[in-house]
This record gives structure tokens, sequence and C-alpha cells, in this order.
């Protein structure tokens, strides 16, 4: 321990300090609009922090004993969850005017949680999954809570009960995989299971080899599906998106999924990553994948409320990227191990682009209508032509059509699911696809066919504007040339232990 | 004597419990109980690791730690529940889940 | 070995039988003492729930109690026990620290010291956020 760790783990330390200021500043000023500002320009930090630690690539990424480690692919997923901060600070400008008096804490906590995912995305010890974990939910669930309406506390609550009760299961599977092995970090976890292994300790008959592991491993899958908002786990969903503040709504969707899967890919491919076990998951994930979409999208089909629809859709999409984790090919052969993972984190910084677009396009209209229906989208093409523009780009890209980055991503996660003999599975997202192009598509219709409710013209702000822009156009530029940010994710998830390694 | 299995029983008739008590409740505050009692089950059975597994001291000690860090955590999300709780409470005058029945389907 | 077990138990049994018997007993002698008209009686009168005799009041130390034991507590006392909960479980963690601090500074340096300044400087910026957001002011 020295320098050296505290110079590895300087973005997330950045991201920590920048949350304390942000309540610090608040505290002294009470002036909001300068804790947004200074903390937009402070999020800088960690950015370059992250950059130049990705462009340095120390060859020991292991941090404080093991308990983290900043590889490539925590780096990735820092910068992606910095983006999405800034994004959502951005955006909470002018709507941070709804809530009820804490407008400095809304940053301070947005910061927090931020840290959380950032320490969650290169946890490598079991501890630091927990402790992060707690640290990305708490925050959020005081953020749902923040609007003056009765649905806004609701909403906290459901995700707060959720939320605990998740975490009590992902505990109690941590526990049994900590009895098990011996060992709370995940590498040791990984040696060990290859110890027991080579000495028989195996059972062939039980999944896993071992009802220990069995229940540690489902127990742990249960709490993390929380997080992904995938089935079972998925009721709190549409709530929580329903009542909370659409900002926040924004940050759950986009950052605390993307920190989800980082977390649930690091410990699968890290701890779990051996070929009989990966086997094993493998199967899990392809029946939670088909369940979690099927039951998204036909539940957002009778939708009318644009929010609670974006939850619905939300859940959907993550039944899509959980095909990226089923798609471990068995026989591993070089670079079809690689092919899954990297599917799945192109599609998360592709997801976080598209639905940054469509929720900030969301809340640049209901700032001034106040109307989270369908009905109140009527004519945004007449009344609001650039918002509405960048916000069906996004429906599009959500949709999966070309030339956006929805449409390249789904393309990846079928690939990667039909090369590793699971395409059965890839022919029912496709069917899935196709079946949420009635939803999408009905938001579509109504900003571009109806006839508007009044003939007010929105305006933009300009920094929402510019936002929203920079997102929209980032789901259109990696829909067109997906070769860079396509590269960055196959460094990243090459750097994860267990993938390259085979 | 007391071995591992038994305190292993415990946790998981604990746990049973308190998941139990979070499915069947209606009062949001003894939902809140539950889940702490879910969470408790958990040390029960990682201090029971931690005394009796036969593994060496620096690993087992791992087990004592994440218990205490399993008690402050929760404390911290007790104290935002019953903020939320709270609210709930002045605007409803109930704090009963069954009754958080704002958003269906 | 099983003799040393049971006998534990055994132990206990006789502790429970005692507390179970000393109140039972006070009781059962009062009891009897009122059928043998030693014990003074304790009317009660028509409206000894409005306005109980002194006899029948909780005991308060010699104060007045006010209002019943059921009634509800005041919600201000929920802020406090919430920053006191909060802060005596972070305290938890300085416990150790203190405990091992010479191990820890022989092998860090004065990083270990550091390291716990920043922990409570964090804690601090947590206790200034709820003196200054007046959680503390009884109003």
């Amino acid at each position: 321990m020295g320098a050296h760790d505290l110079w590895l783990l300087s973005p997330q330390l950045a991201m920590a300090a920048l949350a304390c200021t942000a309540l610090v500043v608040d505290l002294a000023t009470g002036r909001s609009k300068l804790v947004l500002w200074l903390s937009l320009i402070g999020l800088v930090i960690p950015a370059a922090l992250s950059i130049a630690l990705w462009a340095a690539n120390p060859a020991d990424t292991l941090v404080f004993f093991g308990a983290a480690s900043v590889d490539r692919f925590s780096l990735f997923f820092t910068l992606l969850f910095t983006g999405v901060a800034a994004a959502v600070i951005v955006s909470a400008e002018k709507y941070a005017s709804r809530f009820q008096e804490q407008r400095g804490e809304f940053v301070g906590l947005i910061l927090a949680s931020t840290t959380g995912m950032m320490l969650l995305a290169s946890a490598n010890e079991l501890i630091t999954i927990y402790v992060s974990l707690e640290l990305t939910a708490l925050p959020v669930a005081a953020l749902l809570a923040f609007l003056r309406e009765d649905r806004s506390a609701e909403a906290g609550m459901k995700f707060l009960i959720l939320s605990g009760v998740s975490s009590a299961l992902l505990l109690y599977g941590l526990v049994f995989i900590f009895g098990f092995t011996g060992t709370t970090r995940l590498d040791e976890i990984f040696a060990r299971i290859g110890d027991l292994q080579a000495s028989g300790g195996f059972d062939s008959t039980v999944p896993f080899g071992s009802y220990g592991l069995l229940l540690g491993i489902a127990l742990a899958i249960s709490g993390f599906a929380f997080k992904l908002a995938a089935a079972p786990f998925q009721m709190w969903v549409p709530d929580a998106y329903e009542g909370g503040p659409t900002p926040v709504v924004a940050f759950l969707s986009v950052a605390s999924k993307a920190a989800g899967f980082a977390v649930v890919l690091r410990i699968l491919y890290s701890a779990f990553g051996s070929p009989e076990l990966a086997v094993e998951w493998s199967a899990l994930f392809a029946v939670l994948a088909v369940v979690t979409m099927t039951l998204g999208n036909l539940m957002a089909l009778p939708q009318k409320n644009v929010k609670r629809l974006l939850g619905y859709s939300t859940i959907s999409q993550a039944g899509f990227m959980l095909i990226g984790l089923a798609a471990v090919s068995a026989n591993t052969s070089a670079g079809s191990l690689v092919a899954g993972p990297q599917s799945v984190v192109f599609y998360l910084a592709g997801y976080a682009f598209t639905n940054l677009a469509v929720f900030l396009g969301v809340i640049a209209i209901t700032n001034r209508t106040n109307d989270n229906t369908i009905a109140g989208f009527a004519g945004m093409g007449r009344r609001a032509p650039v918002t509405a523009l960048l916000l069906a780009i996004g429906l599009i890209s959500l949709l999966g059509l070309p030339p956006t980055v929805g449409f390249m991503s789904k393309i990846f996660v079928f690939n990667a699911a039909v090369n590793s003999g699971l395409a059965w599975l890839a022919l029912a997202g496709v069917l899935n696809s196709v079946i949420s192009a009635y939803y999408y598509l009905r938001v579509i219709r109504a900003m571009y066919m109806e006839a508007p409710t009044s003939d007010e013209r929105i305006t933009l702000d300009p920094s929402l504007g510019v936002a929203t822009g920079i997102a929209a156009f980032g789901a259109v530029l990696f829909g067109v040339a997906p070769w860079f940010l396509l590269r960055a994710a196959e460094i990243a998830v090459r750097s994860l232990s267990g993938v390259a390694g085979s | 004597m007391l071995e591992l299995v038994h305190l292993q029983v415990l946790s998981a008739a604990l746990f049973s419990i308190g998941l139990y008590g979070v499915l069947a409740r209606r009062s949001a505050v003894l939902v809140l109980i539950s889940i702490e009692l879910m969470l408790n089950a958990v040390n029960v059975n990682l201090i029971g690791l931690g005394a009796f597994a036969d593994r060496p001291a620096e690993s087992r000690v791992f087990g004592q730690i994440l218990a205490i860090f399993v008690i402050t955590i929760s404390a911290a999300e007790l104290g935002l529940a019953f903020a939320i709780i709270l609210k709930l409470f002045r605007s409803r005058g109930s704090v009963n889940t069954d009754e958080l029945n704002l958003m269906k389907w | 070995m099983l003799e040393d077990y049971f006998r534990q138990y055994a132990l206990i049994g006789i502790f429970a039988a005692v507390a179970v018997l000393v109140p039972t007993g006070m009781l059962l002698a009062s009891y009897l003492a009122s059928l043998a008209r030693i014990r003074p009686t304790r009317p009660r009168p028509p409206n000894w729930r409005e306005s109980p005799p002194p006899y029948l009041r909780t005991y308060e130390s010699g104060l007045q109690p006010i209002g019943g034991p059921w009634r509800r507590i005041n919600i201000r006392y929920y802020a406090f026990g919430l920053l006191f909960v909060i802060f005596d479980i972070e305290t938890i963690f300085l416990y150790p620290w203190a405990v091992e601090y010479g191990v820890l500074s022989a092998r860090f340096g004065i990083f270990a010291f550091i390291e716990a300044l920043i922990f409570i400087g964090i804690l601090a910026i947590g206790w200034a956020y709820a003196w200054r957001k007046r959680a503390m002011e009884w109003t």
C-alpha cells in the first residue's frame, strides 16, 4: 500500500472528494446553481484521471491488498459513469425547481452514487462489492423521494424496500461463496475453486458442482438482478420510474444498470470463469434473458405514461444485455470468450447514449408541459422540432433500427449468442425487437402524426440542448462507425482476468 | 456441542422468517424490521463461519469485518427508510404498504 | 463432557425458576394478605381512569405523569434517535482502528493516522450538515 495505490484509485477518490465538496459548498453558500456548475467542472478531474490511467495502463492493477482492481475494464466504466453523471446534473438544472427544498443535495447525492458505481466497477472483493453496491443504491433511494408529490415518496419507499431485500439475498449468497471458498477476493475464489475441482471436490451431478456454491451463486445473482432490472426482481422498475424525478430515473436506468452489469461480468469471469461453471450460469442467464425481455415488452404494450413505458422498456433492454452474458461459448477457442462480454459492454455504452437522448428529450419537453402521458407528446414534431428529432433518434435506437447504435448493439449481442450455440436465444431476441416496435413507434407517431394540443412553441435550453445533442449524436455516430467503441470495449474486456487468460 | 451447522440452521430460519415478514406484513415499519432480521441472519452466518470454519485466521476475520459493515449500512438504510416513511405519513396518515398504490401496472 | 453440558442447563433452569417464583410469590402473598384483611384495600372510584387517586397512578419518581403510556411519542425524538444511531454505529470502525493502531502505524506510518482523520472528517461533514439543517434544534 502506498502512493501507487492512491494513484490507481485516484478517479474514485477524486469523485468522492467532489461529492463531499458539493455538499460543503451547498452548506456554506446555499446557492444550488453554483454547486451545480462547480461540480460539473469538477467532473473533469475524475474523467482526466481515468484517461491518464487508461493511457498509462499500469501492470499491477490491484489496490489495497486486492480489494479493487483498477484495470481498463473498470476505467471504461469509470469514464462512462462520469459522462452520465454530467448529463444528469445538466438535465436537473431546470428540473430542480420541483424539488422540495434540497436542490444542492441533489448534486451531492448523484456524485456519491457515482462514486459507488465507480468502486463497484473496480471492486475485486466481496466486502467492497457489498459496500459500494449500497453506496450506489442508498443515494438513489433518497433522490427518488425528492419530489413534493406522494408518488415520489412511494417510488423511493418501494425502491428502498426491494433494494433491502435484494441486498439481503445478495449478502446471503456472498456468505455462502465466502464460506465455501474461505476467501473474499475474486481471484483467490477462482484459484480455490480450481483446486477443489482438481482434487475431485466437485460432484458433477449437482449444478455448479456443489450445493454450497449453487446456493451462493443463485442467491448472489438474484441480488444483482435487482440492480440490472432483470426478472424476477423487476417489480420496482415501473413504479420507481413513474414516481421519481426524471433526471434521477435517467441516472438509474443508465448508470445503475451499467454498474450492475460491470460487477456481474467481473464476478462471473474473474471468480466463476472456469468452463464447468460457465456452462451452468450461461444456461441460467439464457432463461433469465428470455423471461426478462418478454415480460418487459408485453407489459410495455398497454402503457399510457411515457416514463412508465420507459421503465418497461429498460426491463426489456436488460433482457437483451443478458443475452450477451449467456453467450459464453463452451468450446473455448481463442477470441470466442471475448465476444459475449464485449457485446454487453458495447451495448451498455451505446445504451447510455441512447437512453440519455430519450430521457433528456423527455425532460426538455415535460419541463414545460408537465404532462408525462403519451398524449401529452402529441404534435411535438411541430411544437419542439429539435427536441422531438433528438428524442425520436433515441427511440429508434432503443428499437434497434439502423443507422443507430441500438441496431449495432443488437447485432453484436445476437451474433455472440449464435456463435456460442444459442441461436434460439438470438431468435427470441429478434422476435422481441419486433414486438417492441409497437410501443416505441407509438411515441414517435404521437409526436409527428397527431395534432398538437396547443400552438405554444417549446424552446430548448442551451445547456440541456447541448447534452441531448451529444447523446443523440453519439447514438448515431456509433451506429454508423462502431469500430472505435467496439475496440475500446474489447480492450476493456480483455483486461478482465478470466477472459484474457483462456 | 454447538457446531457450525447449528448456527447455519439458525441463520436460515431467521432469514426465512424475515423474508416471510417482508412479504406478509402490512406496516412499512414491520417490513423494515423484517429486512433487518434478514440482514442479521446473514450476520449470524458470517460470525459462525469466522468462529468455526477450519481456515487460517486471516481469512476467517473477513467474515467479522463484513458483519460490521452490514450493521453500519443497515443502520444507514433504516435511517433513510424512516425518513421516507415520515414523509409518507405526514401526507397520508398511514404507513401501510398495501396503501402504497398510487401507481399500478 | 455431556454431564457438564447438562449441568450448565440445570443452572439456567434453577435461575429461571427463581426468577419466576419471586414475583409470583410476592403477588400471591399480597393477595393472601388482602384476604386476611392485613393489607389495606385500594378502592377504585368510578372515574379512576380519568383522575386516578395517587395509589393508582403510574409511578414516575414522584412527578405527575403526563398522558398514558400508549400515547404517541413526539416525532422530534426520531431525528435525535436517528442521528445518535448513525453516528454511534460509525464509531464501530474507530474501535478496531484504535485497538490495532500500534500494528498499523508500525506498518504504514503516519498514513494510518491520516486515514482515520479522513474518516472523522467525512463524519464531521455529516454532523455539520445536521447542525446547519437545524436537525438538532427543538423547534
